[in-house]
This record gives structure tokens, sequence and C-alpha cells, in this order.
């Protein structure tokens, strides 16, 4: 642990912390926005600088590391700063909102009172198009953070996109090739997780209104496609009462926010139409036909209680699944072993 | 080694020194997990891939020990060799807390780097530099996932793997250990809540005293008679030693070896009850009953991930139409077979009464699992769950890891003049088992719809096979077609396929003669040929 001067106040940090987080822990907040602390330290945006003694310029706290002695003052010049920055990246952002999520940069503004002063005349950026159908990237809303591309090379190393050009005409394009599709990109979306302003979405939510994301109603839960056992918030739309998107928050454990295609992008299944509604029974005529509960269960026990008393309980197997609940497998074990009187329980995914 | 759980946890890895990853296709099956291992290598560690393929951490890797299908355990005997004889060997830990090195080292002085080239493909000097960084590192992990297990010799390999890691001394600490990924989300959860026909709940084996213990509990006398596992109830279909089944979200049509087979035994069924949430081919054609059960998203509950760790499942939609949680389900059936249970209002209400019965989880309760979830052991409500086991020692009664000596078996099936080619199977990242859920999301499909084969262009150029043609795949249980990926994945003479396509079932073509002790199919390799189908 070193001392350091933060605002005036002697503080202390362990050496070489990044100021951001040093300064977060003693209270003192510090925005940003091409940050984030999945990635490896970048400093490009200028929004978290802060004025440092013997420095001649300010110095961005998300890429400053604290030393023994360092005096920090987050409050001289600095807010006007930012609102300057923000300022200029507005008049630049030409779309908040291509597909309802959360947009930094507004949340920026709005804080700091700063309004975009004028529209630059050649702001607009040629759009671009992807024959993929789970992400969409807009360029006018993109602020050129390289946080998207940074999490292809650092987190994920799909080396799926890249930056294009310079200045007015620059975006983010698929590296060497057409369409995402064409890349090394696994669909993960991690990019468009890192992505600040929303500039890269889902597709398919494509002209949501404003704030979408955050209209939603979000329950937390466990991913039910692998081991890894990520840690998902699905996201429910109140109205009609179906998940319309997955995320994950950097907090969790053994995932740190981080997804693969099918934690975020496969939940469609459970809205599929080819849903089971309906308990079946098998008729006479060889055919499935939908029955009441207490009819299945009826016919259910009766089948297999007949065949128990037929060949003995060794003659029923039960196979239980990995898709299912812990309390679900201990309940279908123990059903088994008590009204089935057998231990033949085991499951095709058993390992 | 004790229990049947990955030793260390998935955040310890970014930390690991060396990494072995064995027959494990981490970037496909555990994408997230192998997010840390890119880090790892990102923080300067040294990765090993030892798979027939290359897959994408190869890229990565320091080095690639690209091995025969099969040969896994020449590999890992020759890399002891060369630890016990160059004596890189952990002596305290042998002493302290193994027991019958002995037994080992002699079996594996007989596996040379030398010959273990000739057998499994992969140069000598390669094998020697593994077995010194592996051996030298403390912060030194090995990774298997299916890829190994799904072998007939599936548990000699995992002894093998034992076997290295004890005589290191790799095991107890972090960023280390003997790291088994599991598949499925929850198949973990599934075996430690004990649907398995050799041990109750928690791993509790099926003896007087726990019949006992159990019976005492469920007011009803618990059988004798030991159950079938998945083979020998497959098996039985056949010989009419089973009669009847309740599937729960399985669809054995098509996730079985020898798919043509199962299906004519299904056929032979009495009674079949089902319950899923779609039809599949079994139900639809089998099932007497058909029950709509529920997804992840529609009930509340728990999985324990591959680093058993026990995660809440919370309900976040109403389950469709009249279908119901599986767990209310499973209640109902067996109210309906006259048994008296106990009123279940909750899932948490089941999830006390399995952590009061199981030592291990006595302490895991919803209220300590809301934030984040604990990992068993966790013997009661103070402890703080273990990240990482054999802190102490090995699990076993006598406190001290075996040595099991294993002989290397070749597969059994080889290939011959009318089956040239080695079929291999794995997974894919975009799809899911038997891909009934996966099959419905477009979006994902886009990136792989159609079934496909990876054959090395050497192979495809002999046979004019172009990329994106339609072959055939011919093996002695049955045939299919698949699109023609040429590529540098697999080797000459070996072919790689996805278990996941409903329309052309790899497992018409595999067998099921398994592994005798625990009964995994192995799916891995089987004999085939190839021929060019015309458009
Ligand atoms: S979606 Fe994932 S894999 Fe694709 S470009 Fe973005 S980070 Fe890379
Ligand atoms: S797409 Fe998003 S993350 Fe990428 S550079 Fe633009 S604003 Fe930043
Ligand atoms: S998000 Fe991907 S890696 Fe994570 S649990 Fe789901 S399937 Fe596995
Ligand atoms: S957030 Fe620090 S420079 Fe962008």
């Amino acid at each position: 642990m070193v001392k350091f001067s933060l605002d005036g106040k002697t503080v202390s940090a362990p050496e070489g912390e990044l100021l951001v987080y040093a300064a977060a822990r003693h209270g003192v907040f510090i925005p940003t926005l091409c940050h984030d602390e999945k990635l490896d330290p970048y400093g490009g945006c200028r929004m978290c600088v802060v004025d440092v003694e013997g420095s001649p310029r300010p110095l961005p706290a998300c890429a400053t590391r604290v030393t023994a002695g360092l005096a920090v003052s987050t409050n001289s010049s600095v807010p006007q700063y930012r609102k300057t920055l923000t300022e200029m990246l507005l008049s630049e952002h030409l779309n908040a909102n291509p597909g309802g999520r959360p947009n930094e940069l507004l949340d920026m503004a709005e804080e700091l009172g700063a309004a975009a002063p004028l529209i630059l005349p050649d702001a607009k950026r040629e759009p671009y198009e992807d024959r993929n159908r789970l992400m969409g990237y807009d360029p006018d809303a993109c602020i050129l953070c390289n946080r998207c591309v940074r999490y292809t090379q650092e987190v994920m190393q799909c080396s799926a996109l890249s930056l294009e050009g310079r200045g007015p005409t620059a975006r983010i394009v698929p590296t060497h090739g057409h369409s995402w599709l064409d890349t090394e990109c696994e669909l993960c979306g991690g990019c468009l997780s890192t992505c600040p302003t929303g500039a890269i979405y889902e597709k398919f939510h494509e002209g949501a209104p404003p704030q979408h994301e955050r209209s939603l109603d979000q329950v937390k839960s466990t991913c039910t496609f692998c081991g890894v056992g990520c840690q998902i918030d699905l996201h429910v739309d109140p109205a009609t009462k179906r998940i319309v998107k997955v995320t994950s928050d950097p907090g969790y454990v053994s995932n740190e926010g981080n997804l693969c295609v099918k934690g975020r992008f496969a939940f469609n299944f459970v809205h599929h139409p080819d849903r089971l509604t309906q308990p079946l029974v098998r008729g006479e005529d060889g055919e499935l036909h939908p029955t009441s509960w207490d009819d299945a269960l009826r016919v259910a026990a009766e089948g297999l209680r007949g065949v128990k008393e037929r060949h003995g309980p060794q003659a029923i197997g039960v196979l239980a699944s990995a898709r299912l609940t812990m309390e679900e497998n201990f309940l279908l074990q123990k059903l088994a072993r008590t009204a089935l009187e057998t231990h033949s329980i085991h499951s095709c995914e058993a390992t | 080694m004790g229990r049947g759980a990955t030793t260390n946890s998935i955040p310890e890895i970014e930390n690991c020194k060396f990494m072995l990853v064995i027959g494990s296709n981490t970037t496909e099956a555990h994408p997230v997990l192998a997010l840390r291992m890119k880090k790892a290598v990102r923080k300067g560690a040294t990765l090993v891939v030892a798979d027939p393929r290359k897959i994408w951490l190869t890229k990565l890797a320091k080095r690639h020990l690209q091995l025969r299908p099969g040969s896994d355990v020449w590999l890992l005997n020759a890399i002891m060799h060369v630890i016990l004889e160059e004596g890189l060997q952990d002596e305290d830990y042998i002493r302290e807390y193994t027991e019958d090195l002995d037994a080992v080292r002699e079996v594996v002085a007989r596996y040379t780097p030398e010959q273990a080239e000739q057998v499994t493909g992969v140069p000598a000097a390669d094998i020697v530099a593994t077995a010194r960084e592996y051996a030298g590192e403390r912060k030194a992990a090995i990774f298997y996932t299916l890829g190994i297990t799904e072998h007939a010799c599936a548990i000699d390999n995992i002894w093998s793997l034992s076997n290295l890691v004890l005589m290191t001394g790799h095991l107890g600490y972090e960023s280390t250990g003997l790291n088994a990924l599991r598949g499925q989300n929850n198949v973990q959860g599934l075996n430690d809540a004990g649907a398995n026909p050799t041990y109750f709940p928690g791993y509790q084996t099926i003896d007087e005293e726990n019949r006992r213990k159990f019976s005492e509990a469920w007011g009803v006398p618990i059988p004798e008679r030991p159950g079938y596992r998945l083979d020998q109830m497959m098996s039985g279909l056949h010989d009419g030693r089973v009669r009847a089944l309740y599937l729960v979200g399985e669809n054995p049509a098509h996730t079985e070896p020898n798919a043509h087979h199962v299906e004519e035994g299904l056929g032979k069924l009495e009674f079949v009850v089902a319950q899923d949430l779609f039809l599949n081919e079994t139900s639809r054609a089998h099932a007497n009953v058909v029950f709509p059960a529920s997804s992840f998203a529609e009930k509340d509950g728990t999985f324990t991930n591959t680093e058993r760790r026990v995660n809440r499942v919370r309900k976040a939609v109403p389950c469709p139409g009249e279908a119901r949680e599986d767990w209310r389900i499973v209640v109902d059936l067996a109210r309906a077979l006259g048994a008296r249970w106990p009123e279940y209002r909750t899932s948490e209400d089941v999830w006390n009464e399995f952590a009061d019965l199981s030592p291990n989880w006595s302490g895991i309760r919803y209220d300590r699992i809301e934030e984040v979830g604990l990992q068993w052991p966790c013997t009661d409500r103070e402890h703080p769950g273990s990240p990482y086991l054999y802190a102490d020692r090995p699990a076993r009664a006598s406190g001290r890891g075996k040595f099991y000596p294993v002989e290397y078996k070749p597969p059994i099936e080889q290939p011959d003049s009318e089956f040239p080619f080695v079929l291999s199977t794995g997974r894919t990242l975009y799809h899911y088992n038997s891909a009934t859920m996966t099959m419905r999301e477009p979006g994902v499909l886009d990136k792989q719809e159609d079934p496909f084969v990876e054959i090395n262009p050497e192979d495809a150029v002999a046979l004019g096979i172009r990329e994106g043609d339609w072959v055939r795949l011919v093996s002695r249980r049955g045939d299919l077609e698949a699109r023609a990926a040429i590529g540098e994945r697999v080797f000459p003479g070996l072919v790689w396929m996805a278990l996941h396509f409903a329309q052309a079932k790899v497992n018409w073509l595999t067998h099921d003669v398994g592994d005798p002790l625990i009964g995994t199919p192995e799916y891995k390799v089987c004999a085939v040929r190839l021929e060019p189908v015309a458009p």
C-alpha cells in the first residue's frame, strides 16, 4: 500500500492500482467511457481525465496507476473539460438509439447538462448492412471508443472486428469479410455488450424505443446450455411476458459478464410455437391426442403400475435429464426408488 | 480420485502457469470457460493441447500434441515415463498422500517416448518437453472433457490422468488440479442429486446402512436389487428385461449410439411416458403418454456447474398453455401412483430435503445462494464452500490417492480396407445435444445449418470431393449424408462430425460397445468409408 493525495485528502491504495478504482474506493467517482474493466487500460476518450501535480496535461484516470505521493485533483478544470468533450461527441452522434440499448454517452450528457452545439456537416457515415440476424451496427451511433475491437482482440481473441478509416469516415467493420458471418466471429455478442452507446445492438430490437432495455423486467438466472453455468439476466417484456433479451453482469463470478452465442441469443426456443402445451395420450387409433392432466396422469400411473405388476419393478427404467434442475432430478430418483421401487434411474448425458 | 467432479474453480484458471488441455475442444464446448484460458495465456501461461484435431485453442498453444484418436493412454503413460525417469515427481506428496506408485512405475517403464511416437503420432521430443513443463510448474492444471471420457477406454483415460496428477502433487491448492469439464448444464447436479443407479443423492453408496437411512427418511422400504445403468436399460429393451420407460427430457432414439438398434428396441416396449418441451423422435413414435414440461426460464430451482457451484435458476415467464414445471409433474405422478410424499410447495422445499439428507450439501441453502452460488462440499451453514478439493488430502477412506496402472488398449473398431477412415465425433459451439432447442434459433443457425463432416484436403482430393459437396458416410451400422468441410483441422485418414444434427444422426454410425465399468458408450471412434454423392 502507498499513500497519495486525492482532492486534498491523504488516502492509500495498492501501488500500481488504476486511479479510477482507487478513487472509487475512496468515494470519488470518476466517469469513464472508453474504459471497460475487462480490457487493458487504454485511455482513448479522455472522459476520465484528472489533474495530476507535475503533469503538464490532465491524465486519464483509467490508464494512470497509483504511485506514492501522487497528488490528484478531480475537481479543478476537469468538469468543464468533460462537458466540452461530451458536446464534441454529441455533435457526431446522429443516431442515439439504433436498438434500444442503454447509452452511456447520453447518460453523461444529461448529468453534465451537455447538448450538441451543432451537428458537424460531415458527421453522417456510410451505413453498414450485415446479413447476420443477431447483431447490427450503426456508425451514426458509434463514438469510435474502440471497446468492441479491443474486446474481440483481448477477451474473445476472435480478431473479427477492425477500425476502418480515419476521422469523419471512420467506422467499425468485420475484418477481411463482407459480413460478421464470414469472419472468425462466433456471435458471442461480447463486442455488443461492451459497446457504451448501443451502436452495436441486437438486430431483433432494431427501432426499439429509447431506453427500451431499461424498461424490461430482469430476472437473474443460470444459462441452460452448458456446464460453465454462466449467470445471466433474462429480460422479460412486462406486457407480453416473453424473454426478449439476455445480458450478463461483469460482477458475476464464474463468467464475469461474458456469454457465448447460446447463452446470449438462443432463448427463442422458450416461446417456440412447437412447444407442447397440453398433455397427450395415445389413442386406439395409434395417434397422440390432447387430454386433461388428470387423464394423462391416470393413464401414466396405470400403465406403469401394470408393467410393474406383470414384470416386476425391474422392468421399469427412468431416464432423468441434465437439463432439469437439481430438485427435479432429486424427485425423479425418489420416484424411482420409492413409488416405482427400482434403482434403475440414469440419463443419456451422465458424463 | 475419490470424487467425480472438477477439483478446481473457473476463476482460478486465469492464474495457471501451465495448462494441458486434453480431449477438450474448450472454445466450442465450454466457450466462456475457454475465455479464462485465453486470459491465462495472455498473462503468460504455457498452453499445451492434446487433440487429434487442430482445434481453435491450438492457435494459442505452445505445442499441439496431435495424437491419433484413442491413443490417449499411450501418450499419458509416456509422459509419466519421462517424469519418473528424470526424477521430476513430487516425492513428498507421493509419500504423504498416495499409495501404490510402484505398480504404475512398472507399467509406464515400458512406455518410452520413442515408442509412443510410433503409436500416437506425437513426436517424442514433444512428449519429453511437455512432461518437463508440467512437472516443473506448480500452478499446472489439466482439463479434459467428453473427448476423453466417451471412449471405450474412458475409465482408463481418467485413471491415467489421475496417476499423472498424483505423481506430481498437482492437487489441493489454487490454479491446479484435474478438471473434468462437464458437458451439459446440470450434468454435475444430475449426478449429485442421485439420478444414478449406483448411489443415493450426494454419492451415498447403496448399502445396508444408507438403505435404512433413506427408508426412514422416506417412509417406505428401499429396494435391494441394483438398478440398471443406461447401457443396461438399452440392451434390456431387446431381451425383455425392460418393458417400460419414463423419459424426462430425453431422446434416446437420437442420442444413443447405434441409434437404429435403439429405435428397434423402443418399439418393443409395453409402455412409455415422455416429458419434454417438444415432441421428439422417441416420443412421437413410442410414447403412450406425453407430459408438456417446462424450460429453465419457467421454474425455480438450481443447476450445479462444472466447478461444483450450485447456482439459482429463477422463474422468469409462465409455462405455455397447460405445460407444468417438471418438478410439479413428478410430484403429481408420484401422487397418481399412490405415493405418500410430503407437500412440496416450492422448489426450495425439495432442495431442503436433498440438503438435509446429503452431508456435503447440507450447508447450501437458498438464502445463501441468492447472489453467488456456493461450491460443494459445504457441510454446514458456516462453511464457505470449496473452491478447490483435496486441500487436506485425497478423499478416499485411506486418505491416500491410489495409483492404478493402466495399459493401452487399441480402439475396438479399427479402420480396414472396407471402412478405411476413422470417424471421431464431438460437440460444436452452435448446438446443444440433440439440438431440439438450438435448431429452433434461426439467427444462430446462420453460422452452421447443414450437417458437415471435416475431411483432410489430401483425402478430399483422392476421393474427388470438393468443399460443400454432399458426401455419404457409411459404417457397419448405418449411413448418413453431410456436407464436406475440407481443411487441416483433421489429419489424413480422420474425419470428424458433430453429434447434434437430427437429419443426419451420427449415432446411426457409431457403436455401443462401452466402457464396461461406467457404461459410457464409445461415441468417439468408429470406422467408416466415404462416398461422393452425385449432385
Ligand atoms: S460477437 Fe463475439 S465473436 Fe463476434 S465479433 Fe463480437 S466479440 Fe467477436
Ligand atoms: S461500436 Fe460501440 S464499442 Fe465499438 S467503437 Fe463504436 S461506440 Fe465504441
Ligand atoms: S453462455 Fe455459453 S458458456 Fe456460458 S453457460 Fe451458456 S452455453 Fe455455456
Ligand atoms: S475512459 Fe479513460 S480515457 Fe476513456
